[in-house]
C-alpha cells in the first residue's frame, strides 16, 4: 500500500478477480473430486496455494464457496474434533458433485480452447 | 471513526485481535454473515497456528495477511460473495405490483406468505418443546448443583441451547427468509473450565436465547390460534353460499340472522367479505413472519456480536 496502484494495474486486478470468481468453484470441486478422503477448508486452501495464477488469491474467498457448493448438494460435510486445534469441517464430493464436475470440466475445456484459438492470432 | 481507522491499520498480533478487526471491518453487515465470516477466519487461523508450532502467534498472523487476507480484505470478499449468493440462490422476486388492488391480492403469489403460515402452525410444537427443554434443563441441573453433579449437567444443557438456537435459526431462515448464521460461535479456547462456566453466565447470548425459547411457548400458542381462527372463519364465510344447495345442511348464523332462511341474497356478500378477510389474513401472516424473523435475529444472533 506504499504507492497508489495505477490504472492498468487496477484493470488487471479486476480481470483476475473475475476470472477467479468464475473458476474457483470448478477448482474446488476438482480438488475434492481427486481427493481420496474428506478434506477440511485449510487443507483445500493450502492445496490451491501451490498453484500459480488467479486461484492463489486470498484464501478467505474459498470458505463461502465451499459453503455454497455444500448447500447446493455437491459436497457433503461433517465436523470432527481435532487433536491440535479447533474442530474441523470436512468436505467430501457427492455423486451430484461428480456429475457437475464432469459437465463443468467439459464447459471449461471448450471455453479454454476457443479463447486459445482467438488468442493465437494476437501473440505469435 | 478516525480513531477506529488508525486502530485498524495496526496489524493484528493475536487471533482475538484479528477477529476483532474483522468484525469492525464488517460493521453494518448482516450479523449472520459476520458470524459465519468470524467462524471461517478462526478455523483458518487456528489451523495455521497448529501447522507451525515453532512460530509465535504474532508471526503467524502477520504471514496470514498475504494468504488468507488482512481483515479489511476478508471483509470485502465476504460482502462481495454475499451479494452474489443472495442473487443466485433466492427465488426470483415477484414483479412489484403498483396498483393498490394488485398489492392487496398479490400476497397470494408470494411464497413467503405460505411459509410464514406454516411456521405459525409449527411454532406451537417447537414452542412447547423449547419451553419444556429450558424449564426441565434449568430446574434439574440447577437443583443438582448443590450435589455437584448439576455442574456437568448445566454445561451440557447450555451446549444443547446453542445447538437448538442454530436449528431454530435454520428454520427461521428457510421459512421466514431472515438470513441466519450457518456456523456456531467458537467458544473461547485456552480458558479453564471454571472460566468457561463463568463465560456462559456472562454471555448475553445465552440469556437472550433462553428468553427466546421461553417466549416461544406463548407466541406459538398465539400464532397457532390466530392462524387457525382466521383461516377457518374466512374459509367458512367463503363457503356460505353453499347453504343454498338443496340437500346441504349448512347453518349461517351471524348477528342473530339466519342467512339462508331470512336473507339468502346476502350470502354472496358474506362470501365476498370472506375472500377479503382471507387475503387480509394472508397479509397478517406474512407480517407476523417478518416480525418474528427480526425478533429471532435480535435474540439469537445480534447479541453475539464481538463488540
Amino acid at each position: 500500500m506504499a504507492e497508489a496502484p495505477d490504472d492498468s494495474d487496477l484493470q488487471l486486478r479486476k480481470f483476475q478477480k473475475e476470472l477467479s470468481a468464475g473458476t474457483v468453484s470448478l477448482a474446488l470441486l476438482a480438488v475434492l473430486g481427486s481427493a481420496d478422503e474428506p478434506m477440511y477448508g485449510y487443507q483445500i486452501a493450502k492445496r490451491l496455494e501451490l498453484l500459480d495464477g488467479v486461484l492463489s488469491g486470498k484464501q478467505s474467498a474459498l470458505y463461502p464457496v465451499l459453503r455454497n457448493l455444500s448447500a447446493a448438494g455437491m459436497l457433503d460435510s461433517h465436523v470432527e474434533p481435532s487433536v491440535s486445534g479447533p474442530p474441523r469441517r470436512y468436505y467430501r464430493i457427492t455423486e451430484a458433485g461428480r456429475t457437475t464436475l464432469q459437465q463443468w470440466t467439459a464447459a471449461w475445456r471448450a471455453t479454454r480452447d476457443s479463447v486459445d484459438a482467438v488468442l493465437e492470432g494476437v501473440c505469435q | 471513526m478516525n480513531s477506529m481507522r488508525t486502530n485498524n491499520n495496526r496489524p493484528p498480533q493475536s487471533i482475538p485481535e484479528y477477529l476483532e478487526q474483522l468484525s469492525q471491518a464488517l460493521a453494518g453487515a448482516d450479523p449472520a454473515l459476520v458470524q459465519d465470516a468470524l467462524y471461517d477466519a478462526e478455523e483458518y487461523l487456528r489451523s495455521e497456528l497448529a501447522e507451525q508450532p515453532g512460530r509465535s502467534e504474532a508471526e503467524v498472523i502477520a504471514s496470514v495477511a498475504s494468504s488468507y487476507g488482512a481483515p479489511e480484505e476478508v471483509a470485502d470478499i465476504y460482502r462481495d460473495t454475499e451479494v452474489k449468493v443472495q442473487t443466485a440462490l433466492r427465488p426470483p422476486a415477484p414483479p412489484p405490483r403498483t396498483s393498490l388492488l394488485g398489492r392487496f391480492f398479490g400476497v397470494a403469489a408470494d411464497p413467503r406468505t405460505y411459509a410464514s403460515m406454516f411456521y405459525m402452525v409449527l411454532s406451537l410444537a417447537t414452542g412447547i418443546f423449547y419451553f419444556t427443554w429450558v424449564v426441565t434443563g434449568l430446574s434439574v441441573s440447577l437443583s443438582l448443583v448443590v450435589v455437584l453433579i448439576g455442574i456437568p449437567l448445566l454445561i451440557l444443557f447450555f451446549g444443547s441451547i446453542r445447538l437448538l438456537s442454530l436449528v431454530e435459526g435454520r428454520l427461521v431462515e428457510v421459512m421466514l427468509g431472515e438470513r441466519m448464521p450457518r456456523r456456531p460461535l467458537y467458544s473461547a479456547r485456552g480458558r479453564n473450565w471454571l472460566q468457561r462456566i463463568g463465560d456462559m453466565f456472562t454471555d448475553a447470548r445465552t440469556w437472550s436465547t433462553l428468553l427466546y425459547m421461553l417466549v416461544m411457548l406463548p407466541l406459538g400458542v398465539v400464532y397457532f390460534t390466530i392462524n387457525v381462527t382466521l383461516l377457518s372463519l374466512s374459509l367458512s364465510m367463503i363457503a356460505a353460499p353453499l347453504a343454498l344447495f338443496p340437500g346441504l345442511h349448512l347453518n349461517v348464523w351471524m348477528f342473530g340472522i339466519d342467512f339462508p332462511q331470512q336473507a339468502p341474497y346476502l350470502l354472496p356478500l358474506v362470501s365476498a367479505i370472506g375472500v377479503l378477510l382471507l387475503f387480509a389474513s394472508l397479509h397478517l401472516f406474512r407480517a407476523i413472519g417478518r416480525m418474528h424473523g427480526s425478533m429471532a435475529k435480535h435474540l439469537l444472533v445480534k447479541t453475539a456480536q464481538y463488540s
